[in-house]
């Protein structure tokens, strides 16, 4: 009773000091920050530029200022000598404890009123696709979690040293370690933990689950370290030393500190999001595998059952296999790290396996042993929390399972036979059963489609499809499909139910039939378009789509209602559409080098061209000439006339952050703006509209080169048969 | 409460040792005047009382246990007024107290704190933040969170320094009523503090004890030693020490103390102050 009055007492006096309430201020503030210049995370959706990036640099912030207000605090005890006067009432540690629990619920006030003010903000900015609990478990460990951090990291610091000055140095090394050093490496940055992307339209449980783990294992460790300074508070006129030693007289705080610090060393060193595979990606060991001599597989199925509250996998998959070698034989598996093999039966007996420790590519194997048996069911039973590639820790989220979206891929989805070859022509004939939530909807990333097998009673429902492959990848989630035939395909696009409002006022449907029909009439079919059926998928923030035989996947971030919006890709959210669909030709299915962003080369060169092509098509010459070449032109015209494309010299002296932002707004105008125009004079020169088309679509359906499959500025020019100085403008200049 | 002081010596860290071989016994009621110059140890032997400090060696024992052990209860009972102290500027007095009456574990904290308030003279400033109150009021507020919760052990540390005349005999008045069921350890450097309310005194020289009783025994220690003389009557040099020189009409007369009054000397009836002088420059002259 009394410790919670003094708690209360302790807590109220701080919020008397002005300093409280200006760290508070400046706290409630720095989401700003995320807004304007600090923006850790890249993706381009709504979430993450309007939620991610606010609440992180929150976090950082605000971090920052509550260890400011914590060393403040605690050296104004001791510097305006009121230490004394306390000290002779209450013994200095529970005075120290106190501080520390009064300093805390500050922050915790200051974080909930932040949040709470920010949330109209952010609520308008994020628009239809806003969610509640995406909005308090960001800012919740994005934010409020790193402001107990850094009041422990101060504290701790303060409590060693007892000198503000030293504190401040080590609490800065500390915090800008965090934000340099260490920002690559997830499991460091205490501070600003690594999040690339929030989804808009799925849930994002998983890189919330990587933020909540390590702010749990940093709040252990700095708790333990706080213990530890804590044996350090002087007490009796005695330095740290004689003090440290009297406070571990008693076990308790010794014994607490080291249960923290070894609870957090092996919850970094056990962590389960993130596997340990070989970092060095040209190592293809388990590709390398000899194959089996005589063993084959004829045909595989899984039954697989995600737990969508506990983001784990379960599963039985089950091989035939033909030993013709007539002896026992090791068969190498290949499973998600993050996945044990509970059992192996092979024709209802149990055989010897053993799993490995070497991963690589996201892959753990197991090695089974085969019976001599010349047919074989061997029986897998498996299942865990998948893990996401090592390589890929920074941009955790892919392996994303809940009640609104699920990603299972190659050997996290059914366990990959490593060494036994297909019997016959066709690859692994594959049989998959799958229980979902009845909402959610199963969309196997290949050609064949999902169907209903069973509903349950439990709201849920079994889903099964038949493909070949030796992986094999799953998305299901809270989908929306529209049926589209469009250029001899039939297509069906799925879409996030929560992105149907942005979806239709883009009009997504009518974009996707215009593109598919313009492209295709113009350029020819899509290479992934198969047995004239498409899956167009919006994924989750991927980072860019990809596409495979009958399914090509679309990233959420490029139909965002910012990127719909976007004047240089369209005039209106349903050109945006469409220039978003026609990558699927320019981008995708033909692939641009992924290398200087500044070169005005590039995927969007020619999507532009055919944006505005097809709205000339759509909407008139005159339509087209107002909202595509004049508004480029003047965009050129204006990219002439700036000052530091004339004056370059003065560009090198900028400082290198103004100068990467100016440059980089400089080339994006030259891929949008310039890029279009040359292809349109290119047009002219090589006698209109239908010999561009020709050109076009001979570069469409070149013979690739596997190993360099991009279209280059040269390719494109020899087509035209142009020389690159035909298409400069008369004030050519390059920045 | 019961204090018993065994054999204490305190050496700091940079080596200087400021109490050696100390004994001693407190006990109240009592009002015990520590008295002793710059770095006899006065305030060393406060912090040690206090349990600010741990002493290098010996035994301090509150009520027959070691003081370490008793540090929890010695904290709830005492009042403590350090001779440097803070406060914090931004709450009001009422808050301040509030805050100390929290820390002390006192349960009816508005009533204390009225009644502080009405001891130091300071319920008009009750609503006023601290960083607005005068140098004595700021002692003032010091005094009172010593005395909030009517402690059982009052340990002041120069308490009237900073104070005008009158506050001073306010707050020697009130230590003497205070100390009548308690015990009060007031530590001062003037005598006139301790003379009229102490029944105990402490002389402390380079910390160890010179004197520990009552003070006329420390006043008739120095009968005999103490003489008023016309300064032109001395000569240079002299046996005597001057503790007072008066500018009358008739010359500077002078006040003395000395193992053996020279024959120019009258003899005078000793004060406190005289016998506290004698007993000091007798040791510095050792």
């Amino acid at each position: 009773m009394k410790f919670v009055r003094l708690f209360l007492l302790e807590f109220f006096r701080l919020l008397q000091s002005p300093f409280t309430w200006l760290t508070a201020l400046a706290t409630a503030l720095s989401p700003l920050a995320g807004l304007l210049f600090y923006q850790p995370a890249q993706a381009g959706t709504m979430a993450t530029q309007f939620l991610a990036n606010p609440a992180l640099a929150g976090g950082v912030c605000g971090g920052i200022f509550f260890a400011l207000l914590t060393l403040e605090e605690l050296d104004r005890a001791s510097r305006s000598r009121v230490e004394v006067l306390a000290d002779a009432a209450v013994p200095p540690r529970h005075l120290a404890l106190l501080r520390l629990l009064a300093l805390i619920a500050a922050a915790a006030l200051c974080f909930g009123v932040t949040a709470a003010l920010w949330f109209p903000a952010s609520r308008r900015l994020i628009g239809s696709v806003f969610d509640t609990g995406d909005y308090v478990l960001a800012y919740g460990l994005f934010m409020g979690l790193a402001l107990p951090l850094s009041i422990l990291a101060a504290s701790s610091a303060y409590q060693f040293t007892r000198r503000t000055d030293l504190s401040l140095a080590l609490v800065a090394a500390f915090s800008g370690l965090s934000l340099t050093v260490w920002a690559g490496d997830w499991q460091l940055c205490w501070l600003n933990p690594s999040v690339w992307a929030l989804s808009d339209d799925f849930s994002n449980l998983r890189i919330f689950r990587s933020v909540a783990y390590i702010r749990l294992t940093w709040l252990g460790a700095l708790e333990g370290v706080w213990v530890i300074s804590w044996l350090f508070v002087r007490q009796w006129g005695k330095g740290p030393l004689a003090s440290f030693l009297c406070g571990i007289r008693r076990p308790l705080g010794p014994l607490l500190a080291l249960c923290l610090l070894a609870g957090s060393v092996s919850a970094w060193a056990a962590q389960p999001l993130v596997d340990h595979s070989n970092p060095d990606l040209t190592v293809m060991t388990f590709d390398a595998l000899s194959m089996l001599e005589g063993v084959t597989c004829s045909r595989r199925s899984a039954q697989v059952f995600p737990d969508t509250h506990a983001g784990t996998v379960s599963g039985k998959a089950v091989y035939q296999l033909q030993n013709r070698s007539g002896s026992p034989q090791t068969a190498a598996l290949a499973v998600n790290p993050g996945y044990s093999i509970s059992s192996v039966l092979a024709n209802g007996t149990p055989v010897p396996f053993s799993p490995g420790d070497y991963e690589e590519y996201n892959e753990a194997m197991a090695e089974v042993t085969l019976p001599a048996d010349p047919q074989i069911e061997l029986e897998v039973e498996y299942g865990g929390f998948p893990q996401e590639s090592r390589s890929m820790s920074t941009m955790q989220g892919r392996l994303e399972i809940s009640g609104q979206y699920l990603c299972l891929e190659n050997s996290a989805l059914i366990p990959r036979l490593l060494n036994v070859s297909p019997e016959g022509e066709e690859r692994y004939p594959t049989s998959v059963e799958i229980i979902l939530p009845s909402h959610m909807t199963v969309i196997p990333f290949c050609a064949s489609e999902a169907a209903v097998t069973a509903v349950h009673s439990d709201g849920t429902s079994t889903w099964s499809y038949e493909y070949t492959g030796s992986g094999g990848i799953l998305y299901a989630g809270d989908y929306l499909r529209e049926d589209i035939f469009a250029g001899g395909l039939s297509i069906q696009f799925y879409y996030g139910r929560k992105h149907q409002a942005v979806m239709e006022a883009a009009g997504a449907a009518e974009a996707i039939q215009a593109v598919v029909d313009y492209c295709t009439e113009h350029y020819g079919p899509l290479s992934f378009g198969a047995d004239g059926s498409l899956k167009l998928i919006q994924s989750r923030v991927s980072g860019g789509g990809y596409a495979t035989n009958g399914a090509s996947l679309l990233d959420e971030a490029d139909f965002t209602a910012a990127n719909l919006n976007d004047q240089n890709k369209g005039t209106a959210p349903g050109e945006v559409m469409i220039h978003e669909l026609v990558h699927q030709w320019w981008g995708l299915a033909n692939m641009f080098a992924p290398g200087d962003p500044k070169d005005p080369w590039s995927a969007e060169g020619l999507t532009c061209y055919t944006t505005y092509r097809i709205a000339k098509e759509l909407y008139g010459e005159d339509y087209a000439a107002e909202h595509y070449v004049n508004p480029w032109k003047q965009a050129v015209e204006d990219y002439h006339r700036n000052f530091y494309v004339r004056n370059p010299q003065y560009l090198s002296i900028l400082p290198e952050e103004e100068r990467l932002q100016i440059t980089n707004r400089l080339a994006e105008l030259r891929q949008y703006c310039e890029m279009p125009l040359k292809i349109r004079k290119a047009e002219t020169l090589v006698g209109g509209e239908a010999a561009m088309d020709g050109i076009l679509r001979g570069l469409f359906q070149r013979e690739l080169d596997w190993a360099y499959p991009y279209l280059t500025y040269e390719e494109f020019l020899d087509a035209c048969g142009l020389e690159k100085e035909e298409l400069d403008f008369e004030t050519n200049c390059e920045i | 409460m019961e204090f018993h002081i065994q054999d204490v010596t305190m050496t700091y860290p940079n080596g200087k040792q400021a109490l050696g071989g100390l004994s001693l016994r407190l006990g109240s009621p009592s009002l015990t005047g520590l008295l002793g110059p710059n770095g006899a140890g006065k305030s060393t032997l406060i912090r040690l009382l206090s349990a600010a400090l741990m002493p290098s060696s010996g035994v301090i024992q509150l009520d027959g246990a070691p003081l370490k052990d008793r540090e929890m209860e010695l904290k709830s009972r005492l009042g403590y007024l350090p001779q440097e102290f803070g406060l914090f500027d931004e709450l009001t007095v009422w808050q301040f107290l509030d805050y100390m009456a929290a820390l002390k574990g006192i349960r009816d904290s508005r009533a204390a704190i009225r009644q502080v308030l009405q001891d130091v003279r300071l319920e008009e400033q009750a609503k006023a933040r601290i960083r607005t109150l005068s140098g004595g009021q700021r002692q003032r507020v010091g005094i009172a969170q010593a005395l909030l919760g009517d402690p059982e052990l009052l340990i002041l540390d120069e308490p009237t320094v900073g104070l005008d005349p009158e506050e001073r005999i306010h707050f020697r008045n009130l230590f003497s009523r205070t100390a009548q069921n308690r015990l009060v350890l007031l530590s001062t450097h003037i005598i006139e503090d301790v003379q009229s309310v102490c029944d105990h005194l402490i002389v402390l020289h380079r910390g160890t004890i010179l004197f520990s009783g009552a003070p006329e025994r420390l006043i008739q220690a120095a009968a005999g030693h103490v003489g008023v003389f016309w300064e032109q009557d001395a000569p240079e040099n002299g046996e005597i020490s001057v503790t007072a020189r008066v500018h009358t009409a008739c010359g500077v007369r002078c006040r003395g103390v000395a193992g053996v009054l020279p024959s120019y000397a009258r003899p005078e009836e000793p004060t406190l102050e005289d016998a506290y002088l004698y007993l000091i420059s007798r040791e510095v002259a050792r």
